[in-house]
């Protein structure tokens, strides 16, 4: 019987899926609207029309795996659980003060950063750990019991207990735990210690604090998602995909979905990361473009993580794919300033009232309407017309600027779409400096529903000389779920200079995180075809505030601070041009990440018709100052090892490709659309 | 390519790309410096400038944000026509570069971007580095009183000809550091800064041309003026006066007075400094050379019109509208040679004084005070492995934001030093164990009450284990005048600095300058919390009960200030609280909100030391040389206090005559 993987993404609007044939790797994509009260229902939806339209049973799935902004809406909303939080005597501000630092300079009336726990549901604990991990304080059963008590009494539903010095000793946090086990039976617990141990007690606290608080929500969701896999006799158990690219147990993430929060983008890079591969470009720079805004990613050879991620006030240090936001997206809003100057963004239409052309009640012209008035978009809709769009009202938003700028409707529209070309540029080269990238070397990977439609015009302005499309650019993050392997991080904070390091200390201190992760990967339940384990170390000069993670070659042999040392001096040279080699140099974190991966085959290229067929149409498209005609093509009539020129517009179900003058296109073997730039 | 396009859609798309630009170049600096200044303070800058020395472009988000009111005109002079590409350009010194450093301390390096053989524009770039000389480590210690202390000046000049580093003249400065590795890696961070806007200005010419990317970047300065003009020009036209005082009596110079008289005509502002206190015998003054929009004395201001226009173009522009006057020979306008260390204190109150005069005109635009200080707190302690000192900072020793028309105040930080992060305990005490932080939280109520409550200040206490522990904090403010609330807002509470607090050998220290603590001593410190928005009596009383139930608000503050009584479960008792809110009211006896809440020690002061008095004794030494000057106005201000201590009250028109019997006093005898 033919097995199939199945991947389903739930985003605001709607929900994605990706089903993949085991066997011959065809895949199989559909949208379905999103039923935001109860996620679960369009899952349910979205496997019924796999049914109904593709006669595909649920139960021939063989692997299923799920992402779902549930996590971060309830923390981005503020709408999870009442949390309660032990903390030391004297710090129990950690979240109040939080790094001090705001989010926006230059305005006066910045929003006030707001703690998910309220300040009287934080309680100290009369405990000291000192940073050498040795007890100055032991904490005492009737403190512990009678904060819990009162923390109790005001309502709350789980504790997070967040210790300083935890992760150097975690006795006093797990001493506290097991009392108000015992002596609250059924109040959940989460330890800072346990959830990510590293070094730094405000960031520490904010990852149980944000786990406690969405924790309830997600596992009351999880439940209900395995009851419906049950209901539907599907023969395997779901995962969850997580914000490293992994995915994971239900159990595990019902536990710990802190590490579920950027899942969706991060499917997205992984997606693309693996596809990108098979069409032999290791250097990509992805570009997801939506309705509301735009990420990208650097992927080099391999995918960055970062410990530097924010869901609004709050850091996850947790280890996330290295993603960040360009602003623009399909809904921001173009204006005509006071001093006659056209402005795009920052504020959005999102997905309501949407674009003018959406008929939804948006009257402001959004960069969605100036695609469909410069002729880009199809005046037939989107969704191969399922979604009518209203040319008129489009028109009668891009001349509310016309006027003012004293150009036609269609030069207005190209001026939009320029003015947030630029934008988005201006947001993409200083991230890019900030990983140390020159553009000029990389592809350019587009997805999301816009981002073709505005990846060929960003690379003409960034000098990027490639552009790829995959297959289903609106659908990519289902397809990252399916295609993730079983991934999961550990730390341990070390903060000591390597020449006070022996070797079997480091040794031993690897071990104890290998022990971690294998225990962890028995835990996920799961025939694996390869585990492997990636090590890797945070390490900086002394007296120095700039860490470098330095991976640890896979043969590295036995594992002295020498070479570590060794490593950190060749990538610190790589990155910097320069090392010091005489300098005393500091291990901050040892860190590991183990990776099972299943037996998953490679998407195979969409099957095309086999005749000639031509272009559909032609549009009159009116871009960067130029107006011309440029053939329409449905995109299964693109044939491989054609050359088609811009400029030229590319249609499919799930997305448009708008291809300018300069630009030649190709469709490669795995079915992606391969722009070069011409010279 | 050469794109045909309107021109004002032109303007966006490139001003967008002058921000890519600067962006990057910041982005490369910060990626390749490595000092704690550059990470965790963010003091660095980055700006593309014009050939007569205005910003066209400045970082937003990264670094410094004050770049675009730089004067830069002087030191463009000072290079003379001797430039070619490949050139670098350095200096620090606030006298040669007539304002453009404003302490020894930032180090300037700058490079000419030439295309087609003709010159564009330059490329910008500050570091604060970690040392530059002088009598204390680290350069700045607000004692100092002459330039010479404070570490090296370097006249502007080529460090770098047509791409040939002048090593002698590195080496020479390096060896005038006691940091020289760290100074020249955080050097070569700004020439890759450089280095990248080089790059990027010469890619840009090549798709633009030329002639479209000067004339754009002249639209670009003058885009941001008209905005910049559009938004003073809402504010109403009038005159409008504010005083406040550093305190810097810790070093000596007791009460200093900041006083400005905004004028607000034709879409232009008028700071006129004129009544500020001489230049003071401390690292205190801000060599501005009195230039019309110098960043020092518009932070408030570039804020504000932030603030109403958030999509303002960020450059030199914005600032061509604010107008300055300052006499020389004062705290805002120096003489040569003036010591201008810790002028971030003064830069602070300026803002302050700036906000405070411009409230009169828009009340409902501006918050109420912040804190008003922006102190690192610094410890040292022997070290008994490696010999000599270990340094650390402890903290960042900032204070809450004032209320807003419609929030409560930001608790614990400032939106003017909204980039400041704290020191993680766990990474502090690993670094120096010999210190426990004992406490580190928000200080409760200490935010002026108001409609909308100043943020709360913040307390730290930390105990030494070690002998000889030495502690200094510069920039410490606002322990006797605490930030005035607004329309009816309180004043936010005080600062305090305890040592041994709750022992028999507790010690009220006040401001500290250096403080040495033994063994088992516990020092506490208290910062200030902002400044109330809106009467007290208008705040929600449900606000006033959760305030109090998170332990932002005492319940006797409640009752006291915003006169919400609380029963015993701490739900809102309406009754109790109806006759206590009018009991107030009857008791204050305005009806129309006052629009600054002093509090009572400055408006006790006040009362004593009118704006008339302050006026005229600035006034009376106007125009001596300046150690005459600094030694004369001493005398004048003891010589009135000692007369108001008599219980006489000295009009201004005395002044002069008080003064010139002091001056006599001076004359040889014989």
């Amino acid at each position: 019987m033919a097995g199939y993987r199945l991947g389903i993404d739930t985003g605001g609007t709607f929900t994605d899926l990706q089903l993949m044939d085991e066997a011959s790797g065809a895949v199989i994509a559909l949208k379905t609207p999103s039923t935001p009260d109860d996620p679960s229902r369009a899952v349910a939806a979205g496997i019924q029309a796999l049914r109904d339209r593709h006669g595909i049973a649920a139960d021939a799935i063989r692997y299923f795996a799920h992402g779902t902004t549930l996590a971060l809406n309830t923390l981005l909303e503020r709408t999870g659980a009442r949390v309660g939080v032990l903390m030391t005597r004297g710090f129990t501000d950690t979240l109040e003060l939080r790094r001090l630092r705001l989010s926006k300079a230059n305005d006066f009336f910045v929003p006030k950063p707001v703690s998910p726990v309220p300040r009287r549901r934080v309680r100290p604990i009369a405990e000291r750990m000192r940073a050498d991990g040795r007890v100055e304080t032991a904490p005492r059963r009737d403190d512990v019991e009678e904060q819990v008590r009162a923390l109790l009494a005001e309502g709350i539903e789980i504790l997070a207990i967040c210790f300083l010095h935890a992760h150097r000793n975690p006795a006093h946090e797990r001493q506290a735990q097991a009392w108000v086990e015992q002596a609250f039976p059924g109040l959940p617990v989460c330890a800072s210690s346990h959830i990510w141990p590293q070094q730094r007690e405000y960031e520490r606290a904010a990852v149980a604090v944000a786990n406690a608080y969405v924790a309830p929500r997600m596992a009351a969701y999880f439940q209900r998602l395995e009851m419906l896999c049950q209901r539907l006799a599907m023969p395997c158990r779901p995962f969850a995909t997580k914000s490293n690219g992994g995915v994971m147990s239900l159990a595990s993430a019902a536990a710990r979905p802190v590490e579920t929060l950027l899942s969706g983008p991060a499917c997205g890079v992984v997606a693309a990361h693996i596809l990108a591969t098979a069409a032999g470009c290791d250097d990509i720079v992805t570009f997801d473009m939506g309705g509301t805004s735009a990420d990208m990613s650097v992927v080099e050879g391999a995918l960055r993580t970062g410990g530097e991620t924010a869901v609004g006030d709050v850091p996850i240090v947790v280890p996330a794919v290295d993603i960040c936001a360009l602003g623009a997206g399909g809904g921001s809003i173009a204006r005509v300033d006071a001093e006659g100057v056209l402005k795009v963004g920052p504020r959005s239409a999102g997905a309501r009232p949407g674009p003018a052309c959406y008929g939804w009640g948006g009257k402001e012209a959004t960069v969605t309407d100036a695609w469909l008035v410069a002729g880009i978009l199809s005046p037939a809709g989107l969704l191969g017309g399922e979604m009518a769009l209203d040319q008129a009202a489009a028109s009668r938003a891009i001349d509310r600027l016309a006027v003012p700028l004293g150009a036609s409707r269609r030069q207005a529209a190209d001026a939009v779409l320029q003015v947030a070309i630029a934008g988005i540029y201006a947001e993409l080269l200083p991230q890019l400096a900030r990983r140390g990238v020159d553009a000029a070397g990389f592809a350019l990977f587009a997805y999301g529903a816009a981002g073709p439609t505005a990846a060929f015009m960003l690379a003409r302005e960034a000098e990027i000389a490639r552009v790829i499309v995959p297959p289903a650019p609106g659908l990519l993050c289902a397809l990252g779920g399916l295609l993730g392997d079983l991934r999961a991080d550990f730390v341990a904070s070390v903060w000591r200079d390597t020449a006070t390091l022996a070797g079997d200390e480091l040794q031993a201190i690897f071990a104890r995180l290998e022990d971690e992760a294998r225990a962890w990967l028995a835990e996920q339940k799961v025939a694996l075809e390869r585990v492997y384990l990636l090590r890797s170390a945070d390490l900086c000069y002394a007296g120095q505030s700039f860490e470098v993670n330095v991976p640890f070659p896979e043969e590295a042999g036995e594992l002295t601070a020498a070479a570590m040392v060794g490593w950190f001096h060749r990538r610190y040279r790589t990155l910097y041009g320069y090392a010091d080699a005489e300098a005393p140099v500091r291990m901050l974190e040892a860190r590991l990440q183990i990776v099972g991966a299943t037996a998953s085959p490679r998407p195979a290229a969409p099957a095309r018709p086999g005749s000639a067929a031509g272009p559909s149409g032609k549009r009159l498209v009116c871009e960067n100052g130029e107006t011309a005609w440029a053939d329409v093509w449905p995109r299964q009539h693109l044939r491989p090892g054609e050359a088609y020129h811009g400029p030229l517009i590319v249609e499919q179900y799930d997305s448009t490709a708008y291809v300018p003058a300069g630009f030649t296109l190709s469709v490669d073997a795995q079915g992606h659309l391969v722009g070069e730039r011409s010279r | 390519m050469n794109r045909p396009m309107n021109r004002r859609i032109r303007l966006e798309i490139l001003c967008n790309r002058f921000q890519a630009i600067v962006d990057e170049m910041a982005q490369a600096i910060q990626r390749t410096a490595h000092t704690v200044f550059v990470k965790e303070t963010q003091d660095y800058g980055a700006a593309l400038v014009s050939r007569t020395g205005e910003v066209i472009a400045a970082p937003r988000r990264y670094g410094v944000l004050m770049m675009i009111g730089m004067p830069m005109a002087a030191a463009l002079a000072a290079c003379g026509d001797d430039i070619a590409d490949g050139d670098v350009f350095v200096s620090n010194d606030p006298d040669a570069t007539r304002g453009m450093a404003t302490h020894l301390s930032d180090v300037y390096l700058w490079r000419p971007i030439f295309v087609e053989g003709r010159l564009l524009c330059w490329a910008w770039s500050f570091i604060h580095v970690s040392d530059i000389g002088g009598r204390v480590p680290g350069s700045i210690a607000p004692s100092s009183h002459e330039i010479y202390q404070e570490g090296l000046r370097i006249p502007p000049q080529k460090l770098i000809r047509a791409g040939q580093l002048d090593r002698a003249l590195l080496e020479t400065v390096l060896a005038n550091c006691r940091t020289p590795a760290q100074n020249w890696g955080d050097m070569k961070a700004c020439l890759a800064g450089l280095d990248t806007a080089w790059r990027r200005v010469r890619a840009l010419v090549s798709c633009y041309g030329f002639d479209v990317v000067e004339s754009t970047a002249g639209e670009a300065l003058d885009y941001a003026e008209a905005q910049a003009r559009r938004v003073i020009a809402h504010v109403p036209d009038g005159t409008w006066r504010y005083s406040d005082y550093l305190e810097a009596d810790m070093v000596g110079q007791g009460l200093v007075r900041i006083h400005v008289a905004l004028t607000i005509a034709g879409g232009e502002m008028l700071l006129d400094f004129t009544g500020s206190a001489p230049q003071v015998r401390a690292a205190l003054n801000i060599p501005t050379w009195g230039h019309h929009g110098h960043w020092m004395l518009i932070t408030g201001l570039v804020n504000w019109l932030c603030t109403c226009e958030p999509a303002i173009a960020y450059n030199a522009g914005l600032v061509r509208p604010l107008k300055v006057k300052i006499p020389r020979g004062t705290i805002l306008n120096p003489e040569p040679g003036a010591a201008c260390g810790a002028r971030y204190a003064t830069s602070h109150k300026v803002c302050d004084v700036t906000l405070g005069a411009l409230a009169q005109a828009v009340p409902m635009e501006l918050p109420a005070t912040d804190s008003g200080q922006g102190s690192i707190l610094l410890v040292s302690v022997p070290d008994f492995q490696a010999g000599g000192r270990k340094v650390s900072v402890v903290q960042p020793i900032v204070g809450g934001a004032g209320g807003r028309p419609g929030d409560d105040g930001v608790d614990g930080t400032m939106v003017i030093l909204n980039f400041l992060k704290n020191i993680p305990t766990e990474i502090f005490e690993n670094e120096m164990p010999e210190i426990a932080i004992r406490h580190y939280g928000l200080r409760p109520d200490s935010g002026g009450a108001g409609t909308f409550r100043g943020g709360t200040g913040i307390e730290i206490e930390f105990e030494t284990s070690a002998p000889y522990t030495q502690v200094t904090s510069r920039c410490m403010e606002r322990y006797l005048f605490g930030p005035p609330g607004r329309l009816g807002g309180e004043m936010g509470a005080v600062g305090y600095t305890l040592l041994n607090p709750g022992s028999e050998r507790e010690r009220d220290l006040g401001k500290i300058d250096l403080l040495e603590m033994e063994p088992g001593d516990r020092l506490r410190i208290g910062t200030q919390g902002g400044g109330g928005f809106g009467d007290p009596l208008e705040r929600e009383a449900h606000k006033v009960a959760a305030d109090v139930a998170n332990g932002y608000v005492a319940r006797a503050s409640a009752a006291r200030h915003y006169g919400v009584v609380l029963a015993d479960d701490g739900t809102v008792d309406e009754q109790a609280s109806a006759a206590r809110r009018q009991a107030i009211r009857t008791a204050r006896g305005w009806s129309k909100p006052p629009l600054h809440g002093f509090g009572a020690a400055r408006t006790a002061h006040s009362a004593l030391w009118t704006e008339a008095l302050e006026d005229a004794i600035v006034a009376a030494s106007e125009g001596m040389p300046v150690e005459l000057r600094q030694f004369l106005h001493a005398r004048l201000l003891a010589e009135i206090a000692r007369r108001h201590a008599a219980g006489e009250r000295p009009a201004p028109p005395d002044v002069a005559a008080i003064l010139a019997g002091l001056r006599a006093e001076l004359r040889p005898s014989g």
